[in-house]
């Protein structure tokens, strides 16, 4: 089990009125797997995602619950399976970027502006693999220094030694200190170019023509599609256990969506990371995922394996869902009559229940629990309890 | 037949318009409530209704020794020295014992005259030639942009001073000088709302169906510019009577003799220091004058502030 | 190749705006009478019997096209006018007093970048906590302040109470002596570098001593202003969706303000401070008058209450050529740091 989400509870406190935006959500997600997220605008989706990275600020609070991430067999000191929102903000600001990644909608205002592409990417390399980039900027050092003459092998052999402290010691204050007088500061560049080098790496992968250009252009000189591969580059740098998807493709061309999500494909097939992928398109679900979880006003209403949702949904939302989908031979669209609650005044006991066509008395009274129906398939409806 | 319909648009546009009007008599109501709560605002908006009182009340809490002047301060005497506070002079005298507290009652005036004249002519004059300018493009817009940042180029203080040194010494000439200097920034506000007003479709629309230009300015583009233009007006009234105040300071501006705080401040030059045994003698001759211009432009600054934070619709509600 | 288009495409803007400036000039000169302005040409008690001649020779009853030409090509030439209170051509006059409003400039400009900008970010980082709302409260308050006010305020303390901690004027008796001596050479008549380079340390400290309470009143309304503009930019910098990105990388907070929010924030900041730098000069006038620095401000203000024409329009003119190059370079400035804009 690589992400156990357990009764995920988040609120937040607005002028208007407390939002309780996630209702007690439970997801598994095993290694190798890719769970998809799927639900309307404003159902929770996206909170969901940034609670478990614990980037929820105020006026927005994780009230309850528990994220249960694997580590890994090499991580240092907290054994394999940590409650994410118990540890320490340093503890988790090492695991975002490094073992979670995340993607966002909007690659245009997903990166800096004044940033190029490269330094958005190097960052990802210089906030998690300091002590690598470090390591090899010392073995070019020791290129250098064979390779040159006697006056500039002190010059070199000075940088080495900052290398060496930044590998020791890389948040030391005279190391610092020093480090921002302009010509110590030197070292620091070595490290960069050797962070570009990976980048440069990276960007190959992603498929993308000319890296060593693209490197050092801004995000405004870079089409919709190549930013979106740059955002994912930033994600998939340090090779990610987790990649959290928060509906990548929904602001692209359809053309250009397929790639990105062959690209998607093909990075998980690579590197073996499993995916949280969210969107509110089930026609991606079916492409992408072996898993779907359907959420409706910060509820999981049914949890399944894609083949097993589509052939044999349970939930009335679901079945609601899949009959608004166009299909050949089907005449009309039915949509699923009412809107979305406010959530700041939820509905009591089912949230769905206001717009259910199969609602019983019960489900205006009592919240329905999750379960299990099938293999690895769960539903939250009173209808199976 | 044609009755019995006028009949009905009759009706039916008293429905509309209280049904055009519902929601922005909900907003008004809303931007009335924040008012209410933001503490700022209302230190503000007291400040402003305290000078206001005492602008009103002035006759009576200060009544005139020259009925025909009385905006002249009435001095007890020609002596140089200032006096500190007594019982004839509740705040003292200045140089040429002219009662400050007479002066400062008046000056309240004098500051609510500037404020309100120069800041109504530069809303007329900026949102008439702002709007010529935005909504017929072309040459004219372009001659009058230039204009705009032309006058913008120069730093307001020293352009007033060429201009009243031109007009004469009188505070008349100061509020002429200020509205010159002052209407570029308004002009250039509404030209842009306008700017953008007008590419919009519904624009296009409305003139497809015969909307005249002045409708369309009135209906669709004022009712949105407004509140920035609020906030700028607000912000400008102490801004103006600052720099109407440091005009007279320097003696280009109110006579002397004339209640205006930036002229009694300027008596104040030569006290600042009193006698080695006490150097702070004087300090009335500043110290009080000067706290009415801060309150006045801290008052209109605080409202100015309140009003954008209410009326900006992205913090509204936060 | 693109910056260098930029450069240019914004050096052809800067004509028409001169060229407007000067027209303001002109039309404010014609405000005054054809006597008025003969009084500018009049050196001598003599030539006043020949009011008329003077007016002739000036061509100051021709008509008004004629008269810009004519005043062009002197302005063009290098002529000014005469100014009455400096003793001395308009435009030489404008050298004489450039180092001390330069001296001024010099160090009230960084003062309030750096304080400005620093006190904004914070206030905005730590938005509806304590330190907000006191900053808030500063920034509106120094905005509220009349300058001239402040300055005797500061006087009436420092200078005062504190008797003659921190004086007026440029330079105390003893140390203007020594500047005045043949032992002090001036490279550039400002008294600060001047002392420096001369080596004369207890000059450069007294220079400084008097500098203190003018730099202050100077400063703080503009801060407040550079505060406030820098506080809103902050915040919306703050709003926007590549900090969440930078957060999800795993950034601490300090590397997302500092790196990613900022230096996006700064620029509302500079596009606004060719602004900033005009107020400075509205201020420089008052505080040199208070101060009794002779500066450039200190000799309008005494221009203005003397009527002497000349030397206003000089003012006008020097301040409109100052703000159009000023704004060139912040505009270079800004298409430097903002990429977006190069290519625009």
């Amino acid at each position: 089990m690589l992400l156990d989400v357990q009764d995920l509870k988040t609120n937040f406190y607005t002028y208007e009125g407390v939002v309780k935006a996630l209702d007690g959500i439970s997801l598994k997600i095993k290694e190798g797997d890719t769970l998809g997220l799927v639900g309307e605008t404003g159902c929770g989706k996206s909170v969901t995602s940034l609670s478990i990275i614990r980037l929820i600020l105020p006026p927005g609070k994780i009230e309850e619950g528990k994220v249960i991430f694997n580590l890994g067999e090499n991580s240092k000191s907290k054994g394999k399976y940590v409650d994410l929102l118990k540890q320490t903000e340093a503890f988790v600001r090492e695991v975002r970027g490094d073992k979670i990644s995340m993607i966002f909608q909007e690659p245009s205002s997903a990166l800096n502006p004044v940033y190029t592409a490269g330094e958005q990417i190097c960052e990802s390399f210089l906030l998690h693999r300091k002590e690598e980039l470090c390591q090899e900027a010392v073995e070019d050092i020791r290129k250098d220094v064979e390779r040159s003459r006697f006056f500039y092998r002190n010059i070199y052999q000075i940088e080495k030694k900052f290398c060496q402290w930044m590998l020791r010691a890389p948040h030391s204050f005279w190391l610092k200190f020093l480090s921002s007088f302009p010509l110590i500061g030197k070292y620091k560049r070595r490290i960069k170019a050797e962070a570009t080098k990976k980048t440069i790496q990276i960007l190959k992968r992603m498929g993308i023509p000319n890296p060593e250009q693209v490197v050092h252009r801004y995000p405004h000189e870079l089409s919709g599609g190549m930013q979106q591969r740059v955002v994912i580059a930033m994600a998939l740098a340090c090779n990610p256990k987790l990649l959290i998807a928060d509906e990548p493709t929904s602001n692209l061309d359809v053309t250009i969506q397929a790639q990105i999500l062959d690209l998607i494909r093909e990075i998980k097939g690579k590197l073996g990371s499993s995916i949280l992928f969210i969107t509110h398109d089930l026609g991606v679900v079916a492409e992408m995922c072996n898993y779907v979880a359907v959420m409706y006003a910060g509820n999981i209403c049914e949890i399944a394996p894609v083949k097993e949702l589509f052939k044999n949904p349970l939930h009335p939302y679901t079945i609601a869902l899949m009959k608004s989908l166009p299909e050949p031979g089907r005449k009309r669209l039915e949509s699923i009559k009412g809107n979305v609650p406010n959530l700041i005044n939820p509905p009591p006991g089912c949230r769905f229940h206001p717009r259910c066509s199969k609602a019983m008395e019960i489900c205006s009274k009592e919240k329905p629990k999750t379960v299990k129906v099938g293999k690895e398939h769960f539903v939250a409806c009173h209808i199976y309890t | 037949m044609i009755g019995f319909s006028s009949k009905i648009m009759l009706k039916s546009k008293k429905g509309e318009f209280k049904r055009r009007v519902q929601p922005r008599i909900k907003e008004l109501k809303f931007s009335l409530s924040r008012i209410k709560k933001s503490p700022l605002s209302l230190i503000g908006l007291s400040l402003i209704l305290l000078f206001a009182s005492v602008a009103l009340l002035a006759p009576i809490i200060a009544p005139p020794k020259y009925p025909y002047e009385p905006y002249r301060i009435p001095r007890s005497g020609y002596s140089a020295t200032p006096q500190p506070p007594s019982y004839q002079h509740p705040f003292g005298t200045t140089q040429g014992q002219y009662d400050i507290y007479y002066g400062v009652i008046w000056g309240t005036r004098t500051a609510f005259r500037i404020g309100f004249m120069v800041v109504g002519s530069i809303l007329v004059i900026g949102i008439i030639l702002g709007s010529i300018s935005g909504y017929y493009g072309g040459l004219v817009d372009e001659i009058i942009m230039r204009i705009v940042d032309t006058f913008m180029s120069i730093p307001t203080l020293v352009l007033a001073m060429a201009l009243v040194t031109a007009l004469g010494h009188n505070l008349d000439s100061v509020m002429k000088a200020l509205i010159i200097v002052g209407w570029p920034s308004y002009a250039r506000l509404i030209r842009g709302d306008i700017l953008s007003v007008r590419e919009e479709t519904y624009v296009e629309a409305a003139r497809a169906i015969g909307c005249s230009d002045l409708s369309i300015i009135f209906k669709h583009v004022l009712p949105n510019a407004i509140y920035p233009l609020l906030i700028m007006a607000s912000l400008d009234v102490g801004a103006m009577v600052l720099t109407a105040a440091a005009l007279s300071f320097l003696g280009l501006g109110a006579p002397i003799g004339y209640a205006d705080w930036g002229q009694m401040i300027s008596f104040a030059r030569n006290w600042i220091v009193g006698p080695p045994s006490n150097p702070l003698a004087y300090w009335y001759t500043v110290v009080i004058p000067g706290l009415f211009i801060l309150f006045f432009v801290l008052g209109w600054n605080l409202l100015g502030d309140a009003f954008r934070d209410i009326l900006d619709p992205k913090i509204r509600r936060r | 190749m693109k910056m260098v288009n930029y450069i240019i495409r914004r050096l052809f803007l800067v004509i028409p705006v001169l060229f407007g400036v000067s027209i303001i000039i002109f039309i404010i000169l014609s405000l005054f009478s054809p006597e008025q302005r003969a009084a500018a040409f009049i050196t001598d008690i003599k030539q006043l019997r020949n009011l008329q001649g003077v007016i002739k020779t000036h061509h100051l009853n021709a008509p008004l096209y004629v008269q810009y030409f004519m005043w062009m090509k002197e302005v063009m030439s290098g002529n000014l006018g005469w100014s009455k209170t400096a003793s001395k051509p308009v435009l030489q006059a404008l050298f004489y007093f450039l180092p001390n409003t330069f001296e001024l400039g010099l160090f009230s400009t960084p003062f309030i970048i750096l304080v400005g900008i620093y006190l904004g970010g914070v206030s905005a980082v730590h938005r509806d906590k304590p330190i907000d709302h006191i900053s808030r409260i500063i920034a509106i308050v120094g905005w509220s302040l009349p300058t001239f006010w402040l300055g005797l305020m500061l006087l009436m303390i420092f200078y005062g109470y504190f008797s003659g901690l921190l004086p007026p004027e440029a330079l105390g008796t003893k140390a203007s002596l020594v500047v005045k001596s043949s032992n002090f050479t001036r490279f550039t008549r400002i008294n600060t570098i001047d002392a420096l380079l001369n080596g004369r340390f207890s000059v450069f400290l007294d220079a400084l001593r008097h500098l203190v309470l003018p730099v202050i009143t100077l400063t703080v309304v503009q801060c407040a202003m550079v505060m406030r503009i820098m506080r809103s930019s902050m915040l919306e910098a703050l709003g926007k969706g590549y900090i969440t990105t930078a957060r999800a990388k795993g950034a601490d907070e300090k590397t997302v303000v500092k790196k990613h929010a900022r230096k996006n924030a700064m620029i509302p900041v500079i596009t606004v401070s060719g602004y900033i730098f005009a107020g400075l000069m509205n201020g420089v006038v008052i505080t040199e008058t208070i101060f009794a620095r002779k500066g450039l401000g200190w000799w309008w203000a005494r221009a203005a209450i003397q009527l002497d024409i000349p030397a206003v329009l000089g003012a006008v003119l020097f301040n409109g050529v100052l703000f159009v190059f000023t704004n060139l370079v912040v505009d270079l400035l800004y298409a430097y740091i903002d990429p977006r804009v190069r290519l625009g």
